[in-house]
This record gives C-alpha cells, structure tokens and sequence, in this order.
C-alpha cells in the first residue's frame, strides 16, 4: 500500500481520494526468476530477451557433490587437474541438443532484429573457480572410472571450497527456463536470481502461483460471472484462460491435461494452490516435462466476480498473447498501447465486505458511522448498480480503479 | 515562524494503519489533543489538516494557544510543527545456520524474538544444498552463523564447512549481512577479505537526508543497550545534576538571548538546543531530581490523576515567551522552497533514518545475556530494525512509563508485520531500576504470511463463528491483503479471533512469563484492538493474561507509544511520557483474577464500595463478571471467598483498590489456565456465551 498520489487523486473530492485507489495497469514491470543452488542464468545484465528465450537452467534435483581440487584456468585453456571445462561443451550440448535447432533459430532472430545476443556460459568458463560458477563433471572425474557404464555426467554450480577441495550443488537433469516475456536483463546471478525489466503493461494480481507462462488470451462467456469447468476443453490449449469469479480445484486440474497454459480469476482458495503446489512437485519429479502452467488470483482468497472495467480491459485484449508471472504477480500484455476502459471517476467496487464484488458509485461520505458488532468506520453513501437505493459502506472495503 | 512552536506532531507509520497525534503544551504541560488513524494509503498531510481542522472547530482558543497566539494557518501548520516519527519495520528474513539441531534451536529462538522471519537449518539435519538455499534465496537479508562460546562436540566438526559455505553463498550474494555469533566468530578471517571487496554501503540520498531533517533533529542511529541511558534513578539524577549545570549555561539561550551569530542556524536545531527547549518546558520541576518528579500513586490502583493532580501545574510564562532564535527554521533552508516552510525542530532528540547497514556483525553466543539469548537478541534487533521502529518504541516507552509510575507493565502489540510482549519491572531498593525483557516474533502478526496449520488451529480455536479450515486460512490471507476491509460484523468477529490467536503465540514466544507475577497494569497496543470495542478487548486480556491477582487493562488506542520511544533520551521520554501518561491510556478497567476457583453455584461475595456508591455481587465460578466503574473513578474490591484462592496470595478475604474503566470492573471467575472443551462445537459455544456478555453489538 502506498500513500495516494496526489497527482493521481487531483480534481477528486477529498472524501473520495480517500478511497483506495486500485492501480489497473503497471508499466515496465521488473520480474524474477530467483534460482537456487545448481541453477545458472543464461543471460547476463543488459541482454536483451524475447519471448521463449532460454533465460535460466535449473537443476531440480542438486545434491552435494564432491568436485575435488580445482585450479584456475588460463589462457583459455583448461588448467584444471580433471580437464572439467574441456568436458563442459561436450557434456551441455548432450542436454541441448533438443533444444539446438531452437535455439539456433532464436539466434538467427536475434541478430536479423539487431539485438544483443545473450552473452551465455562462455566468459564464465575463463573465471577461475568461485562459488556459483558453473561447473560440469562426473564420477570418472572424481577419480571413480565406472567399467562398462555410460559416464554420469553431472552439473551445477559451485558451492564452497574447504582444504582446497570444492563442493558444488549439482545433478543429471536439468530444465530450461524460457522467458514468458520480452525485455532487458536487469540482473543475473547463478545460484540466486534473474531480473528482467519488462517491456509493455502489466496488470497486478494479488495471488500468483505455478510457473511464468505463456499464451494467447482466451475470454470465454462466463455464466453469472463463473466459467463452467467443462468449458476448458482442449480447443483451448495453449491459452491463457479468464476464469471467472474463482478457480476450484477441478478446473485447474482439467486445464494442466488440456495443456491450457493458464487460468486468471478474481480468486483462489488456499486448498486449492496447495493441491496445485503440490502437483507440480510430482509433475518435477517425473521425467517427463510438461508446458509451464500459471495462475492468478486478480483479488484475493475469497469469491468474488472480476471486477467489469479489468472484464472489458481483459476482453478488448483477447486473442492477444498475454503472459503470467508470479513475482510479482503479474499479467503482462506485450503491446504498446493498451486500450482503456472509459469509468466514471466515482465508479466504485466494493472489495471486501458483505458486499464485495458489487459495483456502483459514490455518492457522498457518510463520516464516522456506526457498523454492525458497535464498530465505528468512516463510511460512503453509494449506489450499486442493481439497486434502487443507497448503501452506507465502509470506505476501507471500497476501491476505485485508476489506470 | 518566529516563535517555538508548542504543540507537535506524532506520527506512526505502521505497515497497515497510518495514526497521527497531536500533542501540544495545554495548562502547562504536554498533552494528547486530539488523534486519529486510517488506513496507510491515506494521505499524511491531509489527515493532519483534518485534526487541525477538527480542534479548530471544537476549540478554536486552544488551537491558536497552540500556534503561539498566533492566527492559525492550518496548511502552514501542517508543513511547519514538528514531527516525532515512527515507523514499522518491514517483516526481513534471516537464515539461519548451525552445526547441530540443539545449537540451531538456539539460535532461533533468539532471532524469533529479535522480530526477524526465520529460516533455519544444521548441518547434522540438512546438507549443503539446503543450507545454501537457505542463505541464497532473494528473501534472506542477514543470515546468522553460530556455535558456542567453546563448541560442543556435537557442532564442532561440522564449523569449518558450514563457514566456507556461508562465505561462499556471500560471495553469491554480496549484500547480505552475516552476523557470526560465539564460536563461529573464529572463522572472521574468511568473511574479512570478502568485506574488503566490497562495495561502500549505500549513503542516503540528498533528498531523503534533507526530508528526514524536515522531520527530525538529527538523524542517529539507534542506541544499542550499552549505549542507552541507564534506567536507574540514581544514574537518572546524576544526568539530572549534569544537565542543570548544562541548563545553567544554556539559560541565556532558552530565555531568548540571542546566541552567537556565528554559529550556524543548523546548530540551532542541535540536540542541545532541543533538550533546552524540553528543558524550557519542564523548568518548573528542574529542581526536583526527575526521578521523584512523577510521584507515584497508590500501587494497587491505576490513578495518574492523583499523581499529576498533587503535582503544581508548571508556569507557563516562559513558554509564553518569545522562543529561541536557535529554534528558527534554517533560513537557507527556507530559501530554498519558498513554497513549503521548513518543519520546525523537535525538542527532542530523536532516532531516525535507514537501518543499520553492515555487513559482518559479531555478535555473543545464544546462551549470554540476563536471560540466556538477551545479548544476541539485542543485536538482532538492532540490525533488523529501523532506528525508530515502532514496535521496539512501544517497548522503550513501556520501560519508562513503568518507571515513572512505578508500576509493573506488561504490554502487548498485535500488528500486520508482527507483534510484541514486554515487561518491565521497577525493582530494587526504591524501585530506582527497570528490568525490561520483550519479544517480538513475526508470527505475533494477526495474519502471518504462509500461516501455518498451528496458526489456523489457533484462530479456530478463538473463532466463535464456525469456519473450515479452508475457510479459516482464506480469510486469514485475506486479511493479509486487505488488513482494513470487513472490520464490522462478523469481519469484525473473525478479527478479535485472529487477534487473540496472535496474542496467545506472543504468550508462547516469551514463556518466562508464565512464572511471573500478573503485571499492575497491561496496555494492548495495536490497530486491530484500536479497531474494536473496547468491551472485547478487555475480555481479550483477561482472555489471554491467564495469572492470578489484580490489574489495570488499559489500551493504547492513540498509538503513540510507538512515536514516543523513538525520543533517544530517556530522561526526556520520562519526562513527556509523566505528562502524557493520563491521556494516551484509555483505561479499559480493572481485572480481579482469582485462582483456585472451585466449581459449584457460588464462589462467594464482592462488594465495591465507589465514593458515593456501593455495589455488591454474589460471584460464580466459571464466569466472567462485570461491575460497572466508570473511567477515572476508583474504588475499594472486599472479596469474600467461599473457599481458599490465590490473588497474589492464598486466602478467603482480600481487599483491592481498583480503577474503573470503559468496561468497568471485570472478576473473572473461569479457571487457570482457562479450561474449555477440545470439541470445536462446546469450544465455540462457551465463547461465544462469555463473548456475548461483553460485546452485545455482535447480535445487531
């Protein structure tokens, strides 16, 4: 929360500016993709970096390796005892050949459109060892040759070094991670972090839970402002889908096996991000990578319909390619102009409250008044929508929308 | 503004509630004027119009007495009288790691109750992975490496690793603060050579530094406990004797003679300058040590009125004078943004600005301090937090307070960002010394982040409106996101739930408590209790407070205990807080706790005897009785038991004094510790019966 700008607040009724102003739209959002041990950023600060572009390599099952003792290298060349880095192309490419072509590709895009590659591993193979570094090996490189078995070939990066001998955090298998949007590199640090400053707008969500994702926008009809679980079908694959006022457990499990890539809704229930959290750590475990699937939860825990002016900005965008990131949680449109919704600057929505999800205007303050349980609240007299009459409100469960 | 200004500002900027005093010098001493609180997204300066506004309208007298006589200007007033800040700190997460589990768990609990999240692992439990992950995730600000003083067995072999490791993730990380505690401080060497690579710890910028001067005297950092004045009287009246003989050679000064023009107009606004001014406003008592100045009432009853009204009213002539040109706004300050006169000084010196940067701390081991763990927990505060934090002022102002009304205070704040439990007790031969001890967990908030199942097992079992868990934990994090939405009816019903849930992990996180004797007065502090009536939030104490004896319950419902502990000098926080201390604790009532209550139909008889009334009630076991004794009026409790009970002693006959309050005299009869039945159904009704007795409202 924020004090209200008083640029924005200008020309307002007092009484008015202080109800809580809901930024719609952010713009040049910086995101994070953080790391941990065994994982390393594939770009480095000021790369630039488009949609689908590998960004970060993670190690999801880093254990503890003995590395042994490691010098540095020089000139180039490997100086190291093992001969590691000689092993370093050899070994990475067997895990990027899938993703060659790709990649290879991406490049070709990249130097056709002028921007900077990413600067990859090559720089930091000429570093001498250092915690965080990158770091390849195997059994045979610590000294125990295994006859007549293929060569287990292990990366990640380096821990610490105690008595000369290094220890690094590494494993057999790896994932890429790609960037669900384009932008500059603000930061990369192996082990801890990928920053990226977004280009484009982005819409702040209050829960954001799975993976960054990527897909076109989907606003299907909602019924009563609900989407029906059966409507995520597999026409929808690869979308991000607007699911109405909540998600249940269901529709997130029907829309990871449509391969939907995912879901946006006014609210999430707790249970439900833990069963989703929990998936995805089976999903980890398993040998078989599936698409990246996200969330976001626009408002909260509790039901309540997405708010109509976010409804109509979401569906002028339909169709579009939109992407969702959980830190922060955001929804980013990579378009340069987002088309705004004409409100009333009085238009109001009631957030939280016996109330919350109905929409209306403020009329006037109603100042101090006395609650139900004897709770005294500073309040609005204002008009929802479908009613006749006024309904005196407290302003803290009261938003406007700015943009 | 040519003269001293004799009212100011007190501010406190919590995570969730944004609360703003006035405190101005009325009938010769500082006062609470009025006050008011929103939510943080309120706009400051606009709700501090809004007061100004609101007691010109009452008392447009006193607001221009206020001004210095002057017209008021309510726009000028807002940008010009002094400001006494406080803030919270943001929650910030510490890793911790250890060689053992028994080390490990040692070294949380002194970072629990120094406010920090805690991450935590051993060697003997995790491998390094884990541990680097610990250190290396972007949440993690400081991590905490510690062993023994002399290493057991069970941790020394696993030291130099666990010492590579940290070094090694901060060289990954070369932000973090690393805090070495007891025997890990031997591996130093290793985290040397990476600080001198560093690079130089971010300066304040321009702006912030001349923003923060607006708003203080000078920017210092928080005292650490050896630094701190000491809180004895004796040492108090030697500070006392010095500053008189200050006081003499500042007197030309404070009497408005014009000091050397050669002396820049920033010294002006110099802490001396500002203790003169304190001084100016306290000249009356100057001559009574301090320490005896707040004569303390009688010690059964909460009766500052009777303290204060013994107490000459101090001469106001001098404040009536024309103030110190030391006092004068910087006029190159003023110079410069004609448009928004310069904030006054405050007369206070005051803590402010960033929190401590540094990036290798030594620190003693977990078991060193008063209490196992007191020297470790104080330098963990004293890096978590902001020089004026709001949650260690509420407890600095506790300390002084129970000095200067010599009483045994205990304190409980439930806020967003965490909470606090505090004791102080004047002890010794004339009470001259405050023993203070406190913790302040993050999970004291009403609504941790990620809660935990025994965070929700806890709110459910305060809840008297039935809710599944799933239930319990989505309005929990919604609470979290929108801290002030749904604060009536049942919104407001799942609050005072998830407040004493909060209150009851405050209870476990210090349980030195337990054996200690129920405090003479208990202050709840915090937005959610602000927000609710006061009825129920007596009944939240006694709730929660589960001690035999008598005691006050009174609430901090202007916030301003916060603002006041960031006063640095202690015999100045006396001094205002001897002033203030009538005004800033709404006395929610007295708290008769017996224990020992045998069940059946009658435990006995009480008979309250006011100066011009008497009430008699027949008492019964297992309830929670309410006497009606309005605020400010005292009176004497003979309690008749039917069978012997402990109230500070065992006995049938006790006679207390006792202060009224808003919920006037509560005797409560349930057991000790409260016994209620496990099944979530008999729980919910047997809460509700007593919830009910206190908060009729909740039915409308």
């Amino acid at each position: 929360m924020t004090v209200v700008d008083p640029s924005v607040s200008a020309g307002l009724p007092v009484e008015l500016a202080r109800i809580f102003g809901r930024r719609v739209l952010v713009f040049s959002p910086t995101i994070r993709f953080a790391l941990g041990p065994g994982d390393r950023g594939l770009v480095s600060e000021g790369d630039r970096v488009v949609p689908g572009m590998p960004i970060a390599e993670r190690t999801p099952d880093a254990s503890v390796v003995d590395v042994g003792r490691l010098t540095s290298v020089q000139n180039g060349k490997s100086g190291a005892a093992d001969g590691r880095d000689g092993a370093h192309d050899e070994s990475t490419s067997a895990w990027r050949d899938s993703r060659f072509d790709e990649a290879e590709m991406r490049s070709r895009i990249l130097r056709a459109t002028t921007m900077k590659a990413p600067s990859g591993p090559r720089p930091e193979r000429r570093r001498p060892p250092s915690p965080g570094k990158w770091w390849m090996g195997g059994d045979e490189r610590r000294g125990k040759p295994a006859k007549g078995k293929p060569a287990i070939r292990v990366g990640g990066t380096l821990l610490f070094e105690t008595e000369g001998r290094w220890r690094a955090a590494a494993g057999e298998r790896h994932e890429v991670v790609e960037s669900p949007v384009a932008g500059v590199v603000v930061s990369a640090r192996n082990a801890v972090e990928v920053t990226i400053q977004a280009v484009g707008a982005a819409m702040p969500g209050a829960i954001a839970a799975g993976e960054p994702t990527r897909g076109y926008l989907d606003v299907p009809r909602l019924t009563d402002g609900e989407l029906w679980a059966s409507a995520l079908d597999i026409g929808r694959s690869g979308a991000v889908v607007v699911a109405g006022s909540r998600l249940s457990g269901q529709a997130i499990s029907r829309a990871r096996a449509m391969s939907i890539r995912g879901l946006i809704a006014g609210s999430v229930g707790e249970g439900e991000l833990r069963d989703l959290e929990a998936s995805e750590l089976r999903q980890k475990a398993s040998l078989a990578p599936s698409a990246p699937f996200g969330l976001i939860a626009l408002d909260g825990h509790s039901r309540r319909p997405i708010a109509t002016p976010i409804l109509a900005l979401l569906a002028v965008l339909s169709g579009r390619e939109v992407a969702i990131v959980t830190d922060p949680p955001l929804l980013i449109f990579d378009v340069a102009e987002v088309p705004l919704p004409e409100l009333p600057p009085d238009w109001i929505r009631a957030r939280s409250g016996a109330n919350a999800g109905r929409e209306g205007r403020w009329l006037r303050s109603a100042g101090h008044y006395r609650f139900r349980g004897g709770v005294y609240l500073e309040a609005a007299v204002v008009r929802f929508v479908e009613d006749t009459d006024t309904t005196i409100v407290p302003v803290m469960d009261l938003e406007r929308f700015i943009f | 503004m040519s003269s001293q200004p004799r009212a100011f500002f007190a501010l406190d900027f919590g995570s969730t509630t944004t609360s703003v005093s006035v405190l101005g010098r009325v009938g010769g001493r500082w006062r609470l004027v009025a006050h008011t609180a929103a939510p943080s997204y309120f706009d400051v300066d606009s709700m501090l119009a809004g007061l100004l506004a609101g007691i010109g309208a009452t008392d447009p007298e006193m607001l221009t007495a206020l001004n210095s006589g002057d017209e008021p200007d309510i726009p000028v007033l807002v940008s010009t009288w002094p400001r006494l800040v406080a803030r919270s700190t943001p929650e910030r997460q510490i890793a911790i790691v250890a060689g053992s589990r028994r080390q490990r768990r040692r070294l949380e609990t002194a970072a629990l109750r120094a406010g920090w999240d805690v991450v935590a692992g051993s060697a003997d439990e995790d491998d390094a992975v884990v541990l680097s992950r610990l250190i290396l995730s972007t949440k993690t600000s400081a991590v905490l490496f510690g062993a023994d003083h002399v290493p057991g067995g069970d941790e020394k072999r696993h030291l130099p690793d666990l010492a590579a490791l940290v070094a090694g993730a901060t060289r990954s990380r070369p932000e973090l603060t690393v805090v070495l505690a007891g025997g890990a401080a031997v591996y130093e060497s290793q985290f040397a050579a990476l600080m001198e690579s560093r690079p130089e710890v971010e300066a304040v910028s321009e702006p912030e530094e001349e923003q923060l001067e607006n708003e203080i005297d000078i920017p210092a950092p928080e005292p650490s406990a050896d630094e701190a004045p000491p809180q004895t009287k004796m040492l108090a009246r030697k500070v006392a004797a010095s500053q008189e003989s200050a006081f003499a050679n500042e007197a030309s000064f404070v009497k408005g003679e014009a000091p050397d023009e050669d002396a820049p107009a920033a010294e002006a606004s110099s802490a001396e300058a500002s203790s003169a001014e304190m001084l100016d406003a306290e000249m009356p008592d100057a001559e009574v040590p301090a320490a005896e100045m707040p004569a303390a009432g009688p010690r059964e009853s909460f009766s500052i009125d009777e303290t204060e009204a013994g107490r000459p009213p101090a001469e106001d002539s001098l404040a009536s004078e024309p103030a110190p040109a030391a006092a004068d706004p910087d006029p190159i300050a003023t110079h410069a943004d004609t448009r928004k006169p310069a904030t006054l000084p405050l007369g206070f010196q005051v803590s402010d600005g960033p929190a401590v940067a540094t990036h290798l701390l030594l620190a003693p081991d977990a078991e060193a301090g008063q209490l196992p763990g007191d020297a470790l927990q104080e330098v963990l505060e004293g890096l978590r937090a902001l020089p004026n934090d709001s949650r260690l002022g509420v407890a600095r102002s506790i300390a002084s307070l129970a000095y200067v009304l010599d009483r045994t205070i205990e304190v409980v704040e439930v806020g967003m960002q965490g909470g606090l439990v505090a004791r102080s007790d004047p002890f010794g031969q004339g009470h001259f010394t405050v023993a203070s001890s406190r913790s302040c967990p993050t999970d004291g908030s009403f609504a941790p982040s990620s809660p935990s199942e025994e965070v929700i097992d806890g709110v459910l079992a305060w809840s008297t409106i039935p809710l599944d868990r799933h239930r319990a934990m989505d309005r929990l994090n919604d609470l979290r996101l929108t801290p002030w939405g749904e604060a009536d009816g049942d919104g407001a019903v799942f609050r005072l739930a998830a407040a004493k849930a909060a209150f009851g992990r405050l209870i476990e996180s210090m349980p030195e408590l337990a054996a200690r004797s129920m405090p003479e007065l208990v202050v709840a502090a915090g937005g959610i209790f602000a927000s609710l009536p006061p009825s129920v939030v007596a009944l939240a104490l006694a709730d929660l407070v589960r001690r035999p004896g008598v005691c006050q319950l009174t609430v901090d419902q202007a916030r301003i205990l916060g603002p006041i502990g960031a006063i640095e000098d202690e015999d100045e926080r006396r001094q205002l807080l001897a002033n203030l201390a009538d005004d800033i604790l709404m006395p929610l009532g007295a708290l008769i706790l017996p224990a020992g209550v045998k069940p059946g139909r009658n435990a006995g008889s009480l008979r309250l005897k006011a100066a011009s009334s008497v009430a008699e009630i027949e008492l019964h076991p297992g309830a929670i009785q309410v006497v009606d004794l309005p605020p400010g009026r005292a009176a004497r409790a003979d309690i008749d038991f039917r069978d012997s009970v402990r109230l500070g002693k065992r006995g049938h006959h006790f006679t207390v004094d006792v202060g009224g309050g808003l919920s006037g005299l509560l005797v409560d009869l349930r057991d000790i510790p409260m016994r209620i039945s496990d099944r979530p159904d008999s729980r919910r009704s047997a809460l509700d019966t007593w919830q009910r007795g206190m908060w009729p409202e909740v039915d409308e």
